[in-house]
């Protein structure tokens, strides 16, 4: 993907078409058939002249089968694609998208949405309806598909060939959900099937997979592998677990916590230094959350909350971030502490935090001593090279306070550092810009650590799996 | 506050012109349309005569007023109902009577009112809205001194007492009222669970009921504009009472397979039947709006019930006489049958149509013949409209499976159509004398049935 001057666009396409088939004998061959026809029929009615496209929060309506009609004059068939974003009504409080580009450092693709219709006007008969019944006992098959398509363009591709390429895409998805239903089906046990987006390394680029709803990525190891070579993707690091798909720029988050915060930020000025930045997504864990009020103790066992976020969101575990009573339970089922430690206010440090990650997620971590603050300055390769092959968010204890590493500034030449830290320390609501006006999350310089202290530094690795 | 209604001098000429036998009375029906501020009455119309069993028609002391058929008023009110288009309901009804009977007239309104709208509504696959005006009007009339007593009851609430109403005689209240059209295609796949006819009404119901919802819930275009919200319905045309030309606006109703209750399944939902029900056609449909500064979204509503309501009306009316023909063995038969289809003709003087659903082997004559019963009018066989929608074609059904595409051509053999012009099912002499229309068109469906079933 050219990223130029031209923004790119993201159209994503959703609407739920539903299968309904009647089988008179689930287990029995023809079954097969029957499912096969209905899908058929599905693709014909996305094809037809009825299928309507809207744009979600604008008047737009385009019926895309027809030639390109649309129900506002000035978009034609010709017309860039980017001219749609003027009659999106944006959701934000008073901000537009332009200002908004201004603001931060915020770089990525507008996203489009738009709900798949159908017009049951202008038929093209006029046949009275009958009756149409059938006595025989039958199997009555219902399910909604949840049809989602993406289609990446840049912003002056014509509209025309953005619906054509949709109309494509939906095409296509019916295909691949029909080979999913008939894959995972057992008699009249039809499971839902479900697309997810991932934006996978070249060749692949935005791809679509389609899992069957219920069957947990555990179980889907095979299908993944099989992928895995079809794209020709590393074959010891998740991209195509449910977890790894793709966050489209304005959803937001359902269960309220920042992602990437550092994102907004900009790079410290240092001449000659490198990024060495944590990979993928983690969630911004800290003080007060979830109505845990862990002023002044829970600073380790928030960046050990945000640690786990990271392997939940790369899709190297299911299981949610653990609270407080989970990692002190994990420690006390590990032999490391006394049973009423559970319940009380007790800090933990980077042993701990090893401990629970493996307990609890299975991920094992390498141990980094430092005997004073000040040398901290000097391990700059090796945080770089953490960065580079891990890239999982680094525990720090030392001192009386515990931080988040999410990467380095720094020079091999000069040897010039900075740290990017994600304080745990913070008290307030999930403010962006509090967090990074203030500081919270921030790049800083070695000063930072008290120098006279010792430090541990807990870097947890990635288990080699898909 | 009372309600006003706007009532056409061609309803005037009409009660005027009531004959009432001497001591008895006269009901009717009023027919119109509602509006937040007014309402607007189009057509009157007497119940129509039922002959009697030959029986006296009142033994002493009993008065005429007790002996007024409600069951009979009730069954004609629904008639008319599934025979006015969008927009325009039952509003209320008129009550002619002897001046000695006058004052007990209130009473008998108020039963018959309540009575009606309850029967009416029964069935309907739309709920009323908050906006819906609930209120029904009674008009009683003395047949000696002409004099009009017009009172309004909310049908909404069973112990409210009668407010008094306006009634006011205007010239072609509902001339330049634009009309909607829109040619909908509805195609319903509805599983049959059990085997008793109670199960097959109730899932027929349950089926359309969710196809009612996805209607009431789409997108409504109107001229090509999106009618969704508060601002006025701009009909484009001044309110003119001298142009006889009535603004004809075509809809476009977009729909989305929303279903939320199956939103968060993982697997689909499977039910064993005893068969299934298909629903196939194109239904044309009509509403009238008013122009008294109606809004976008009213005139959207209008239209969608219009739709939800000829598909409910026909799919009643055809189980209505199958009851009646099949009895307990309904739902044993498979095959396609044709539900009757709707035709359009003018009502008298206001020039706004009234429908009419025509069974396959009906003919336009029937359809008059109809239409002077129930709407007690006279046309012409000429005026009415039947190329609206045109009669069924017959796919072969192939074993038990019926395929799901229509366009599949290997399947699709023509092996009957029924023509215009097929002669007249002689029509059994009971038609018109005191059995209930519904019955009447039982008689011929099962003329109908043989013709399909041979």
């Amino acid at each position: 993907m050219v990223h130029s001057e031209e923004r790119d666009i993201i159209f994503r396409l959703k609407g739920i078409l539903e299968f309904a088939c009647q089988l008179e004998n689930p287990n029995g061959a023809q079954s097969q058939g029957t499912i096969s026809k209905s899908f058929q029929g599905l693709r014909s009615k996305v094809s037809s002249k009825n299928i309507v496209l809207t744009v979600c929060n604008s008047p737009i309506l385009i019926w895309p089968n027809t030639g390109f009609r649309s129900n506002v004059e000035s978009l034609m068939e010709a017309s860039s694609c980017g001219d749609i974003l003027q009659y999106i009504e944006s959701d934000d409080s008073g901000s537009k998208k332009s200002s908004k580009k201004k603001d931060k450092k915020k770089s990525g693709p507008t996203a489009v949405n738009m709900k798949l219709l159908f017009e049951v006007t202008e038929p093209a008969g006029n046949e009275a309806p009958s009756l149409i019944r059938v006595s025989t006992q039958q199997h009555c098959v219902k399910m909604p598909l949840p049809l989602d398509c993406v289609l990446s363009v840049s912003t002056d591709e014509s509209l025309a060939t953005v619906c054509t390429g949709l109309v494509e895409a939906l095409n296509k998805q019916l295909a691949d959900m029909e080979e999913v239903v008939l894959r995972y089906r057992k008699g009249s046990s039809f499971l839902v099937p479900q697309p997810f987006h991932f934006q996978l390394p070249e060749p692949a680029g935005f791809t679509t997979v389609i899992y069957p709803a219920g069957v947990p990525d555990s179980q889907l190891q095979a299908a993944r592998e099989d992928l895995h070579r079809r794209f020709k993707l590393p074959s010891d690091r998740p991209y195509l677990r449910r977890a790894n798909a793709f966050h489209f720029p304005d959803a937001a988050y359902k269960d309220g916590y920042l992602r990437n915060p550092h994102i907004h930020l900009n790079p410290p000025n240092i001449e000659d230094a490198k990024l060495y930045l944590v990979q993928g997504v983690y969630s911004y864990h800290h003080y007060m959350q979830d109505r845990v009020d862990d002023d002044g103790w829970g600073c380790a066992y928030r960046s050990l909350q945000t640690i786990c976020s990271w392997f939940q969101q790369q899709g190297y575990v299911e299981t949610a971030v653990p609270t407080h009573t989970q990692i002190q339970q994990a420690l006390v089922d590990v032999g490391d502490k006394e049973p009423r430690f559970v319940g009380s206010r007790q800090w933990i440090g980077s042993i701990e935090v090893q401990a629970v990650l493996d307990q609890l997620l299975g991920v094992t971590s390498k141990i980094m001593f430092v005997s004073q603050g000040s040398e901290l300055a000097t391990k700059g390769r090796e945080l770089a090279n953490h960065f580079q092959t891990e890239g999982t968010p680094v525990m720090i204890g030392g001192g009386v306070l515990a931080h988040t590493i999410l990467g380095v500034a720094w020079s091999e030449n000069t040897g010039q550092i900075r740290f990017l830290i994600l304080d745990p320390h913070y008290t307030g609501g999930e403010d962006l810009q509090t967090i990074t006006d203030k500081g919270w999350c921030g790049w800083k310089g070695p000063e930072f650590w008290d120098q006279n202290a010792y430090y541990n530094l807990c870097l947890p690795q990635r288990p080699k799996t898909i | 506050m009372g309600r006003s209604y706007f009532v056409d001098e061609a309803v005037e000429e009409y009660l005027g012109g009531l004959q009432a036998a001497p001591g008895s009375c006269v009901t009717g029906l009023l027919a119109g349309q509602s509006s937040p501020q007014r309402d607007f009455v189009v057509l009157a119309v007497q119940t129509p005569h039922r002959e009697s069993e030959g029986q006296p028609k009142a033994s002493k002391g009993v008065s005429p007023l007790d002996d007024i058929d409600v069951e009979w008023v009730t069954e004609h009110a629904k008639q008319v109902s599934r025979m006015l288009p969008g927009g325009l309901c039952i509003l209320g009804l008129f009550l002619v009577t002897p001046p000695e009977l006058s004052k007990d007239a209130q009473n008998a309104l108020k039963r018959l009112i309540f009575a009606m709208d309850k029967y009416i509504t029964k069935g309907r696959l739309w709920e009323l809205s908050e906006e819906d005006v609930t209120d029904r009007v009674t008009l009683h009339i003395c047949s000696k001194t002409k004099k009009l007593v017009c009172k309004s009851f909310d049908v909404k609430d069973p112990k409210s007492s009668a407010k008094p109403a306006d009634w006011k005689y205007q010239t072609g209240v509902s001339s330049s009222w634009p009309m909607l059209t829109c040619s909908v295609e509805v195609d319903l796949q509805i599983p049959v669970t059990g085997s008793s006819s109670d199960n097959t009404d109730k899932c027929m119901k349950d089926g359309l009921r969710r196809w009612a919802k996805q209607i009431e819930a789409a997108c409504c275009l109107i001229n090509g504009r999106q009618a969704l919200d508060d601002s006025e319905f701009i009909s484009g045309q001044k309110k003119n009472p001298k142009t006889t030309n009535r603004q004809t606006l075509p809809a476009r109703i977009i729909v989305s397979d929303e279903q939320s209750e199956l939103d968060e399944r993982s697997s689909a939902l499977v039910q064993v039947c005893s068969g299934s029900m298909k629903v196939r056609g194109v239904v044309h449909c009509r509403a009238y709006i008013h122009n008294n500064k109606p809004k976008a979204r009213h005139a959207a509503q209008a239209i969608k019930r219009d739709i939800i309501n000829t598909v409910c009306s026909r799919v009643e009316m055809f189980l209505e006489d199958l009851l009646i023909n099949e009895g307990s063995q309904k739902g044993l038969c498979s095959g396609q049958q044709a539900l009757p289809r709707r035709v359009f003709a003018p009502m008298p003087i206001s020039g706004l149509s009234v429908c009419d659903y025509m069974f396959p082997d009906e003919s336009t004559a029937d359809v008059a013949e109809r239409l002077k019963e129930m709407l007690d009018c006279e046309t012409p066989e000429e005026g009415i409209d039947t190329s609206l929608e045109s009669n069924q074609l017959f796919s072969a059904v192939s074993g038990s499976e019926i395929t799901n595409s229509r366009d599949d051509d290997s399947n699709k053999h023509v092996i009957s159509e029924i023509q215009d012009g097929t002669p007249k099912i002689q029509k059994a002499p009971q038609y018109y004398a005191g059995v209930a229309v519904a019955a009447a068109i039982a008689l011929l469906a099962t003329a109908t049935s043989l013709l399909y079933f041979s």
